[in-house]
């Protein structure tokens, strides 16, 4: 029988951003990101409610690529695509960070195409240095004075600490989840979390944290675990917001056990410091905490092996606490910050003897037949 | 008698292998067509009728390749990879790296003396780096496929070809012809193109000898030439390179078989 949850799950991912539709409907201001670099918390402190804009790998990117150019990463034109198609015409504005060049260089057509009553940009730098933080956290006061400017509302202190304690509450609930994948085999799947995880950024924090509460109950009262035994198997990667790469391994007799990605670990698992300065606490968060290759690090130990384990430490780490069998680095084409560093990367993976795939991908259904054959040879390879 | 069969649908030609124990009965190979089902269901009706056996003497039949879901009577599927590798190192126990040139994409990969699969990497998403260049220049020269290699050997000039993705390929191919080279001149280029790229997918794996060219491009042996030429290594070619795959599959469904 299936979990009633799920069936709400499945039904939200499917029809993603139902909720959203109805809440703006009610009068509440919906602002949308594509990003892990925006700090949603100061969102939830301004009254408002994140929404994590998608992309779908099922519809041709048409209409957006006639006002965005192809070198753009397919990832960003399917969200684009699909927001000048109306699909998130609910949204009030969108904030965009500098994640990726990609980002940046279509801000402005993000904002004239689109045409929101709010649109921010938040320059996140892209060292991580002592006075990257100073220049993050003015940055951070003046993207939220742009939302109390929006709102024409005041955002106070406590407004954010309380916004930062249900961010944090999230993030613990989706801990959670992750450690049902610790057994083996887990006991929730890798598709299963990532619909979960997806619905999740397309609510509002409580309602995230009620859904993840309901979850965790169902999954708790499992006896069965939803997969056979199988290689586990850890994803490397961008935001892969569409099931249907975690599908394929799971369909080939393996388990995704634990990723890096955007949408994945990367939003849902590093905490916000509570008790002191908050804005100061946000700036730790999104520029320490969230590893992503679009940041340089500094190489504080001076070698080879100090630079990996500054850059790619994270994926060790998951590595071993979720026992990974192999990895697959998944690199959309022309994503500059993964694409980048993929012999770096791949010689992390030799370096902690995970075994790697590596697929640089479209975005786009087209690719699910050469998908399937490299995953599987993978999985009959390190089988 | 107990048989076995390996069956390997690739997206443009499927391959069939019937062996009892480790001796070949029959093999066949044909046009996949655009009837994945129906070609599939012939080529074992003509195995069998080959070597005089019935379908209940197959113990175990293992699908491969692009079209394998298509096979509505194996009882297992594994990737071509997997498969290509078993049945190289079985016709050449030498072999530790080996390059594909298929139709649909080209591949290389690496496998110890039991032909179990190392690595592998497999070209592009486009057409990019695969066999399917050579049709396409054959279609431009009014030529057969199968001419090309011979043909390309004949060359006296060397005529540089850029282009590694076969849908560009058809125009460069009219710029060069419109610049007056020779057919046999050009088809040298474009094979030391394509030799290039299966090269280089080689080369990111590591090339350790013996290194093989296996699939339907091993047939040409201005492609084995070229690619010779590209590497500096020998090129090993085992006997029906292009039905390896389906041999692999074969071997892998006696290995299924056995208790």
């Amino acid at each position: 029988m299936k979990d009633d949850v799920f069936a709400k799950v499945e039904n939200q991912y499917v029809n993603y951003g139902t909720r959203a539709r109805e809440l703006q409907k009610q009068g509440q201001k919906l602002i949308g990101y594509i990003c892990s670099f925006v700090p949603l918390e100061i969102i939830t402190a301004a009254g408002c409610v994140p929404f994590r804009v998608r992309g779908d790998i099922r519809e041709p990117i048409t209409q957006g690529d006639t006002l965005m150019e192809t070198i753009v990463c397919p990832f960003i034109r399917s969200c684009f695509d699909l927001s000048v198609k109306g699909k998130y015409d609910f949204l009030s504005g969108m904030v965009i960070p500098h994640g990726c060049d990609s980002m940046v260089r279509s801000y402005s057509t993000w904002n004239y195409s689109l045409n929101l009553p709010y649109f921010h940009f938040v320059n996140t730098p892209s060292v991580v240095k002592e006075s990257s933080f100073e220049f993050f956290e003015e940055e951070l006061k003046t993207y939220k004075k742009s939302l109390e400017r929006f709102t024409g509302r005041t955002v106070t202190d406590a407004d954010l600490a309380k916004a930062i304690r249900l961010h944090n509450e999230n993030r613990n609930k989706a801990r959670a989840l992750y450690d049902f994948k610790k057994s083996n085999p887990p006991m929730i799947s890798g598709v299963e979390l990532a619909k979960v995880l997806t619905v999740g950024s397309s609510l509002p924090v409580t309602e995230s944290n009620a859904l993840f509460d309901e979850v965790i109950a169902a999954v708790s009262r499992r006896k069965e675990p939803p997969l056979k035994m199988g290689p586990r198997i850890l994803v490397d990667g961008p935001c892969v917001d569409n099931i249907e790469l975690m599908k394929i391994v799971e369909d080939s007799g393996a388990s995704v056990v634990a990723d890096t990605t955007c949408n994945g670990t990367r939003d849902a698992l590093p905490r916000t410091d509570e008790g002191g300065d908050p804005i100061k606490a946000l700036a730790r968060r999104y520029l320490d905490k969230i590893n992503c290759p679009k940041t340089y690090r500094d190489n504080k130990a001076g070698t080879f092996e100090g630079d990996a384990e500054a850059r790619f430490g994270d994926i060790g780490a998951y590595a071993r606490e979720f026992k990974a069998d192999g990895a697959i680095l998944y690199v959309y084409k022309f994503c500059d910050p993964f694409g980048f560093e993929v012999p770096a990367r791949k010689a992390y993976y030799e370096s902690i003897k995970v075994p790697l795939l590596h697929i640089e991908d479209l975005y786009s259904a087209g690719t699910i037949g050469q998908l399937k054959t490299r995953i599987q040879a993978f999985l009959e390879m390190i089988g | 008698m107990q048989c076995v069969l390996g069956i390997d649908m690739g997206s443009s030609c499927t391959k069939g292998v019937l062996m009892a124990g480790t001796e070949v009965l029959a093999q066949v190979d044909s046009l996949s067509g655009g009837d994945f089902k129906l070609t599939a269901d012939r080529i074992r009706e003509e195995l069998l009728a080959r070597a005089h056996v019935s379908a209940r003497s197959i113990s175990h039949t293992v699908a491969t390749g692009f079209g394998s879901k298509s096979v509505s009577y194996a009882d297992s599927m594994v990737t071509d990879i997997s498969c290509h590798a078993k049945g190289v190192i079985h016709l050449c126990p030498t072999v530790r790296t080996a390059v594909d040139a298929g139709d649909l994409y080209s591949k290389a990969f690496r496998m110890d003396e039991k032909g179990n699969l190392q690595n592998f990497l497999l070209s592009g998403k486009c057409a990019g780096g695969s066999a399917r260049i050579l049709k396409v220049v054959a279609k431009v020269l009014q030529l057969n496929v199968e001419e090309l290699g011979d043909l390309a050997l004949k060359s006296t000039k060397k005529v540089e070809f850029n282009t590694g993705c076969a849908v560009f390929a058809e125009s460069e191919a009219v710029s060069r012809i419109a610049e007056g080279v020779s057919k046999e001149d050009l088809l040298a280029g474009i094979h030391r193109a394509l030799a290039a790229q299966l090269n280089a997918l080689a080369v990111r794996l590591g090339i350790e000898k013996d290194y093989a060219l296996v699939g339907g491009g091993a047939r040409n042996a201005g492609l084995v030439k070229a690619l010779e030429a590209v590497s500096g290594f020998l090129i090993v070619v085992p006997s029906h390179p292009h039905m390896t795959a389906a041999l692999g599959a074969a071997l892998i469904a006696a290995e299924a078989g056995r208790p």
